[in-house]
């Protein structure tokens, strides 16, 4: 009875501590990279108002957060480093060099990061601790969009003007495939059992659903009008849909995951490019380019519910939650 | 004997690499042909191209190479070997060539005459804009900015919108040179043949000369897919430049009428 009583203290003190550990590490905060006025938005997450505005060097465009949640990544494009923001206190804490002409990233559950260098045709690999190159990997020209597979096996590097999906065996870093798909890929997202991949192609107006053990293109579907140049694309939590950013059709496309047809189209601002979504998955962030905005979205409305203006050229958003 | 073992050795490596080497499948060639002066940008622009097909064709085992002759020697050349043909020269030899070669694709690099459209050369295509082009773009934009001496380009190398800042940077760095109008069309001619290639997974001519004419959607760094008209002319954004400043781009939207690229040039063939 002693023993039974103890391990219930131990194990309800561990669940306390834990709780405690995960409530501490994640501030809720939207961080948004502001391409043209070198700045980092950041939006609370409660108010979703902007509390501090950030100076954070040259073209900032690809954003990160480490997995546990503490700092926040943002590839710095003209200074060739990705800095590193201390999501609780803001303050700027190191630098770290990331190839030429860093544009955008992920994090892989071990904390590295992959990077498109696009001027160079490379994808890198970093430890951002130490800011030590793992490894680079030769790919297509303009490499852009970089996703990685929840069990962390596979990473996609696009690369947009050789129209690849470049898939990268981890912890091996050698190239398993080179998938060719429409016109200027952009960015890819992966479902959680790590074995389906959706990308968007910009010119060709398209997203195409990919088998990543076979390399097979299972599926294209059409973002609509010719204005549409889709960019971040990103599965619903119970992956029935997903959100394709629409570029300059100004809007979210909401597409079936499985048929993908167009379901709904949620007007947002010009030129919508990023796209973050809570953990949960009630809510989606969008930047709007040229009208200088994120939306906030309600995925369970589709609906925008509210606008909020932040710098020059919003590119990426992501969210400490 | 430091000299024997070091002559197996070699000979050792020698013999594994040619092992490995026929062990790979052998790259699909694809031979290319530029006519026109060597010191030209449109023979960079070419050499771009084919830097960046050899750069894709390395994940799908492709292999482009670039042969380029005068034309004073085009009349005895052999063109049989040839994917596609590349052309920067005056519009008579334009035309015999493309009529000679009526099985492949012949782009024309530089030039704008736009009897050469009217022709309607069914294998002659024209990634160059012609002079009509560059009229109705000067004219749309003057509708909107009446007092404007603005001329009309096909590329500028302050162009930085929809990747063009990447395509202009590459270009630069390989050549030290600002990229022009002949260097942006020698390119173009050159990634789309490749793309196609890529795609068709063949370098036969006149499979290339029908995926051009009906299935091409080219992403020329310009923002918009672009294809061919019947005249044989590549459809394309123009720049609108005054006092060497990109001023607005074409079709001017709010002027153009139609307002897609068919404002620009001309539709269709002459009777």
């Amino acid at each position: 009875m002693k023993q039974l009583i103890g391990s219930l203290i131990s194990a309800a003190l561990l669940l306390i501590l834990s709780t405690n550990f995960a409530l501490a590490e994640q501030t809720g905060r939207i961080f948004v990279s502001n391409e043209k006025d070198d700045t980092i938005s950041v939006i609370d997450g409660d108010s979703l108002k902007v509390e501090k505005t950030i100076e954070i060097g040259e073209r900032p465009r690809g954003v990160g957060i480490s997995p546990d949640g503490k700092e926040l990544y943002v590839a710095v494009s003209e200074e060739n480093k990705i800095r590193v923001v201390d999501t609780n206190t803001l303050e700027i804490l190191r630098d770290f060099e990331a190839g030429s002409d860093p544009e955008t990233f992920a994090v892989h559950p071990n904390g590295n990061v992959y990077v498109s260098n696009e001027d160079n045709a490379k994808a890198s690999v970093f430890d951002p601790k130490t800011g030590a190159q793992i490894v680079e990997i030769s790919v297509g020209l303009e490499p852009e969009g970089v996703a990685i597979s929840p069990d962390g096996k596979r990473v996609i590097v696009t690369s947009e003007s050789t129209n690849m999906l470049h898939v990268i065996r981890v912890p091996e870093h050698t190239i398993e495939n080179n998938i060719l798909v429409g016109s200027r890929p952009r960015a890819a997202t992966f479902t959680k059992a790590s074995n389906i991949a959706y990308a968007t192609a910009e010119i060709s107006g398209e997203v195409v659903k990919v088998n990543m053990d076979t390399a097979e293109i299972l599926k294209k579907g059409s973002t609509g009008d010719s204005k549409s140049k889709p960019k971040d694309v990103l599965l619903s939590l119970d992956e029935k849909v997903i959100y394709v950013a629409g570029g300059r059709a100004n809007a979210v496309k909401v597409m079936d995951a499985d048929t993908l047809k167009i379901i709904k189209k949620i007007p947002v601002g010009k030129r919508v490019w990023g796209l973050a979504m809570t953990k949960d998955g009630s809510r989606l962030f969008t930047t709007d380019g040229v009208s200088g905005t994120v939306s906030v979205i309600d995925t369970g409305k589709n609906e925008v519910i509210k606008t909020i203006k932040v710098g020059s050229f919003p590119w990426g958003v992501v969210i400490n939650d | 004997m430091l000299h024997k073992h070091k002559l197996l050795k070699s000979l050792c490596l020698m013999f594994i690499t040619s092992l490995l080497l026929s062990a790979n499948v052998k790259a699909l060639e694809v031979r290319l042909l530029y006519v026109g002066p060597e010191d030209n940008s449109a023979l960079k622009g070419v050499e771009q191209g084919i830097q960046e097909a050899n750069l894709q064709g390395q994940f799908l085992n492709q292999k482009y190479l670039l042969e380029n002759i005068d034309e004073t020697t085009a009349s005895q050349h052999q063109f049989g070997a040839y994917s596609a043909i590349f052309l920067n020269t005056k519009k008579e030899l334009i035309t015999k060539l493309a009529t000679k070669l009526s099985d492949k694709a012949v782009f024309n690099l530089n030039s704008a005459d736009d009897s050469l459209r009217y022709a309607c050369i069914a294998n002659l295509l024209h990634t160059i804009p012609s002079n009509k082009m560059k009229n109705d773009a000067v004219q749309q934009w003057k509708k909107k900015a009446p007092d404007s001496s603005a001329v009309a380009q096909a590329w500028h190398p302050d162009f930085l919108k929809f990747a063009a800042r990447d395509l202009n940077k590459r270009y630069k760095k390989n050549f030290n040179v600002p990229m022009d109008d002949l260097a942006w069309s020698g390119w173009a001619a050159a990634k789309m043949t490749s793309d196609t290639v890529a795609r068709l997974k063949s370098a036969d001519p006149s499979k290339l000369l029908t995926f051009f004419k009906t299935e091409l959607a080219f992403d020329g760094q310009k923002g918009i897919n672009m294809n061919f008209r019947q005249t044989g002319q590549l459809r394309q954004p123009m720049l609108l430049i005054e006092d060497g400043k990109i001023v607005a781009e074409a079709p001017v939207r709010g002027v153009a009428n139609p307002p897609t690229l068919d404002s620009l040039g001309i539709i269709n063939c002459e009777k």
